[in-house]
């Protein structure tokens, strides 16, 4: 790890020469009028959508190494992924997550109109406490998880990872309640790693280690108000920010600013995969389906499938797919998506999972965790397989056999 | 009992027809029943009222055709005082020339009136009557049983059995059958007929009730799905005594068999604690508590109102709020001094059921009017002329006459305080056409406009089966899809009315299902 230090400061160096490209010079601001939509532009006519931090996530980047992420471009790899995973695990990393899709939901019925959209009752949560939400069908199949914030006594925030307004909609018949897509007008950063503490009190924030897991609270950063929460899909120590769109890049110029003095960088969506992999993090849309988008009824995966039982509620009043829950809760669930450690990285995503001679699964995410020297994996898998006594193999591209064994999540663990 | 229990085994909102059979049913099988309704008196839309002192006419549903025996049976319903005044009527295409058209009542008399205005039409008609039962002989056995749901696993097996009854049928008529569920009844009966008072009729029976027009889609299958119902029921008529009698009849089974009605009591809330049917509400406060309601009040507002969407999962709601609904009709009632004189009339036609439809261009003219929020200057029209078979009715030698002008638009332009006169006369007019001395027999009338039935009966601008009867709201898909099965999704909620299968009219059906619904599933349980 030493040499990677070395290398982090010699990069160091060259991102300070940069910082007076030609993309926005010495002095001059970018010019945010090239990303806007004309006023003649039908709303459609996007298919590549910017985030409010485009500029300035596109005057870090050093490899032109971009990604797509719910129609927005977002950047994969700022630097390297040796260098922001570095970052990431041993100081702090910063990236923007503006894509999320941001409800917000209000009014006299939202607790009920929670508590039926949900698998688990929200009554409880306090204000300014979050908590995972998960989502499901009329068939008990997952639609998305999310995260859940209650910001008032009649005033949530739902982020989700792709947009399910139209459910979210049509749920709402028959309860007091508004629902707006407030995605456009909330811009997300994300602040993750050991250091992140110091990168906010060097911002000039008092005491942000007083906020506890999932609670948020309001703060100001250079006078611009900002909401800042304990969540995050990467373990460890994380924060999210969340802020008006117009000052979003202050805030993240701030941060970046005052955070190279502790090492804090960019991180790509590369290595925030790599990270919610080490946490053990499913994603709709890579390790499952939406029960939406399965075509094939049988993709479409339940919480128990997915081992978020401890995310359902099953004896309350009504919830969507509370009846179809209940009987896969009787009958067992098919499918457990589990994590597997395995010595070599040559298996790819959709590789077969064997118990011996059979297949009972594939691999859904794979990275190498350069933490724990291994590559990792999410794999769903037939649940009858689990109480197997042959140990797991999974098949390489070549067709060999490698051991891949069954490790609980996350893999990285953080004191 | 006392009269003041609130607690029962089962209770039924509305006490129309079906809620009355499905009271009937529950009762006999040993439960503690009461029926709660809004209204003053039973029946809902099948009630037998005076239009003046002495004239009594069925307010507003005036003929049954699709009533099974077996629920005649089941519920003794003779020894309550049923009796059919007539349970064989004819239907009668009305000819200005007095070149009536007479069907449907024996083959024999049928082609020959035919062949009296076009010789090809009467040949036509053997092979359109054929057809039409080869495909009723196919979906009989479908409509007076439960179906399985669609998303049933059981609903495949269905499918199963009715793709081998088509098949059965050979590759001509399968194909025909494909080319009929989506066509109009205008294609349907330009392909069999020359004539246009036949067609007339016939496009009129088809869409009668329903917001529809002959060159509606759609439309040919629900002339397949009538002539259906009615080859379940024992043939079309009226009970002695109106449509009322049967109701009434259906209301003493059901108290006979120790079932309550209270009336004037109307429901708005059905209260559900921990998932689970506890009982209603009234509107003056009174629960009733059961651990079964079955609602023959429509499942729109059964489900959304009395129930409240909260206690659904957000499909069953999707489904239930997108139930179409639709169409409004007018029904005028007239006391008359004497029968008016119709040219070339017998007795049998006389006593059947008088259809005014010269041609399909008269009836889809009606239709787009009330689209448009406008009357129609050719009104079309179904009469009855009920004291014909029920002489009591009316004091002697005198008759009531019962009318149903379809396609007539809920908001009138202009509204309705100015155009009911223009619109009375105008449906007066258009029968004197055919009985030219009408209108001096007329001694008192009552025009029910679809804002008064909606006063009256709570049928205004919605149709008259709590759900359109098209194609895609029959069979498993009726309610909506997910609740074929009469349960609504709250554990203890049966819906019990004609927005369920098989649907419109006077069947009783649904009341019927649903109550053996309600008692299959405590019996499972
Ligand atoms: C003008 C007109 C003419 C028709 N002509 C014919 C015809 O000739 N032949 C035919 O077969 N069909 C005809 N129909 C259709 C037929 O009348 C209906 O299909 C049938 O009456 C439906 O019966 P039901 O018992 O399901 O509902 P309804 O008869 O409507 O009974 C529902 C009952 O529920 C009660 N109710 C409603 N809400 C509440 C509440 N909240 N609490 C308590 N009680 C409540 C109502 O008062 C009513 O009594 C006609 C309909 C109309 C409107």
């Amino acid at each position: 790890m030493t040499e990677d230090v070395t290398e982090h400061s010699v990069s160091e160096e060259v991102t300070d020469v940069s910082r007076d490209s030609p993309l926005n010079g010495p002095g001059v601001p970018p010019d945010p009028a090239w990303f806007e939509q004309a006023a003649d532009e039908a709303p459609y006519a996007r298919h590549v959508l910017t985030t409010p931090l485009h500029l300035d996530v596109a005057d870090e980047s050093r490899t032109n190494s971009w990604t797509a992420w719910a129609g927005y471009t977002v950047a994969d790899v700022y630097t390297s992924i040796e260098q922001e995973y570095d970052a990431l695990r041993t100081r702090a990393g910063l990236s923007d997550i503006s894509p999320l899709t941001k409800v917000r939901l209000s009014g006299e019925d939202v607790v009920p109109y929670l508590d039926r959209l949900l698998t688990r009752p929200v009554g409880n949560l306090e204000p300014n406490q979050s908590t995972r939400a998960v989502l499901c069908d009329g068939n008990g199949c997952v639609i998305a998880e999310g995260v859940l914030f209650r910001l008032g006594d009649e005033e949530f925030r739902l982020v989700l990872r792709s947009s399910h307004l139209d459910w979210l909609r049509q749920s709402a018949l028959g309860f007091d309640i508004q629902l707006e897509d407030v995605s456009g007008t909330i811009a997300g950063l994300s602040l993750a790693g050991p250091m992140a503490d110091s990168v906010l009190r060097l911002a000039g924030m008092e005491k942000p280690a007083a906020l506890a897991k999932h609670q948020g609270v309001w703060v100001e950063l250079g006078g611009m108000p900002v909401y800042l929460s304990r969540t995050g899909m990467m373990g460890g120590l994380e924060y999210e920010l969340w802020c008006d769109p117009a000052d979003a890049s202050i805030v993240w110029r701030r941060l970046l600013g005052v955070g190279q003095k502790v090492g804090l960088r960019p991180v790509g969506s590369a290595v925030r995969n790599i990270a919610r992999l080490e946490n053990g993090v499913a994603l709709e849309g890579v390790d499952y389906l939406s029960a939406f988008t399965a075509v094939d009824p049988s993709d479409a995966l339940s919480p128990y499938d997915l081992c978020l039982g401890g995310c359902v509620d099953l004896d309350r009043s009504v919830f969507n797919g509370q009846a179809a829950l209940r009987k896969t809760a009787e009958s067992g669930s098919r499918n457990a998506l589990v994590g597997f450690e395995l010595d070599l990285a040559d298996a790819g995503v959709g590789g077969p999972i064997c118990n011996g001679d059979k297949q009972v699964g594939r691999i859904t995410s794979l990275a190498w965790s350069p933490t724990l020297q291994c590559t990792i994996a999410l794999g769903l898998v037939r649940a009858s397989a689990l109480g197997a006594s042959d140990g797991f193999t999974i098949k390489t591209q070549t067709g060999e056999n490698i051991p891949a064994k069954l490790t609980k999540r996350p893999f990285l663990r953080f004191s | 009992m006392s009269d003041d229990a609130l607690q029962y085994d089962a209770i039924v909102i509305g006490a129309g027809h079906n809620g009355l059979v499905a009271a009937g049913y529950l009762a006999k099988a040993g439960k503690n029943v009461v029926v709660l309704d809004s209204a003053e008196a039973v029946g809902g839309a099948a009630q037998t009222a005076e239009i003046s002192p002495d004239y009594q006419v069925s307010t507003a549903a005036h003929l049954v055709s699709g009533f099974p025996r077996q629920i005649e049976k089941d519920l003794k319903l003779s020894k309550h005082g049923l009796a059919w005044a007539t349970n064989d009527m004819a239907t009668v295409a009305l000819d200005r020339d007095g070149k009536h058209i007479m069907l449907s009542s024996s083959r024999k008399s049928d082609i020959a009136t035919l062949t009296a205005h076009a010789a090809q039409d009467a040949d036509a008609w053997k092979a359109f009557e054929g057809r039409v039962g080869k495909y009723v002989k196919l979906l009989k056995p479908l409509l007076d049983k439960r179906l399985p749901d669609v998303s049933a696993e059981a609903a495949t097996k269905a499918a199963a059995m009715l793709a081998l009854r088509l098949e059965k049928m050979g590759p001509a008529d399968l194909r025909a059958f494909l080319q009929l569920v989506p066509s109009s009844v205008a294609s349907l009966l330009d392909r069999s007929f020359e004539g246009d008072l036949i067609k007339g009729a016939l496009s009129l029976e088809a869409t009668l009730g329903a917001h529809a027009g002959p060159h509606t889609p759609g439309t040919a299958f629900s002339y397949v799905y009538k002539k259906t119902q009615e080859a379940i029921g024992q043939g079309m008529g009226y009970p002695v005594g109106g449509t009322g009698a049967l109701t009434e009849a259906l209301a003493s089974a059901a108290e006979g068999l120790g079932a309550r009605i209270r009336l004037e009591s109307p429901v708005i809330e059905i209260i559900i604690e921990e998932g689970r049917i506890k009982g209603v509400r009234l509107a003056d406060g009174t629960v009733f508590e059961a651990p079964i309601v079955l609602s023959s009040v429509d499942p729109k507002t059964t489900c959304l109102d009395l129930v409240g969407a909260r206690h659904f999962e957000t499909p069953a709601v999707t489904h239930v709020s997108r139930i179409k609904m639709k169409g409004a009709t007018a029904k005028i009632n007239l006391a008359l001094e004497g029968l008016p004189t119709f040219a070339n009339f017998s007795d049998r036609e006389y006593g059947g059921r008088l259809l005014i439809a010269p041609d399909m261009g008269t009836v889809e003219r009606s239709f787009t009017a009330a689209k448009r929020g406008e009357l129609t200057l050719d009104p079309v029209m179904e009469l009855v002329i009920p004291s014909y078979h029920d002489p009591r009715l009316a004091p002697m030698g005198h008759h009531v006459m019962s009318i149903i002008v379809p396609n007539v638009p809920f908001d009138v332009d202009g509204g309705w305080d100015t155009q009911k006169d223009p619109f009375v006369k105008r449906v007066i007019d258009t029968i004197s056409d055919y009985a030219p001395d009408l209108s001096d027999k007329i001694i008192a009338g009552e025009v029910l406009t679809p804002p008064e039935l909606e006063d009256r009966f709570g049928w205004g601008n919605r149709g008259w089966h709590q759900g359109n009867m098209s194609f895609d709201q029959l069979l498993s898909f009726r309610p909506a899809p997910g609740m074929a099965h009469y349960e609504a999704g709250v554990s203890g909620l049966y819906l019990c009315g004609v927005g369920t299968h098989p649907g419109g009219g006077l069947t009783g059906l649904p009341g019927k299902l649903s109550a053996e619904a309600a008692l299959a599933a405590e019996k499972v349980s």
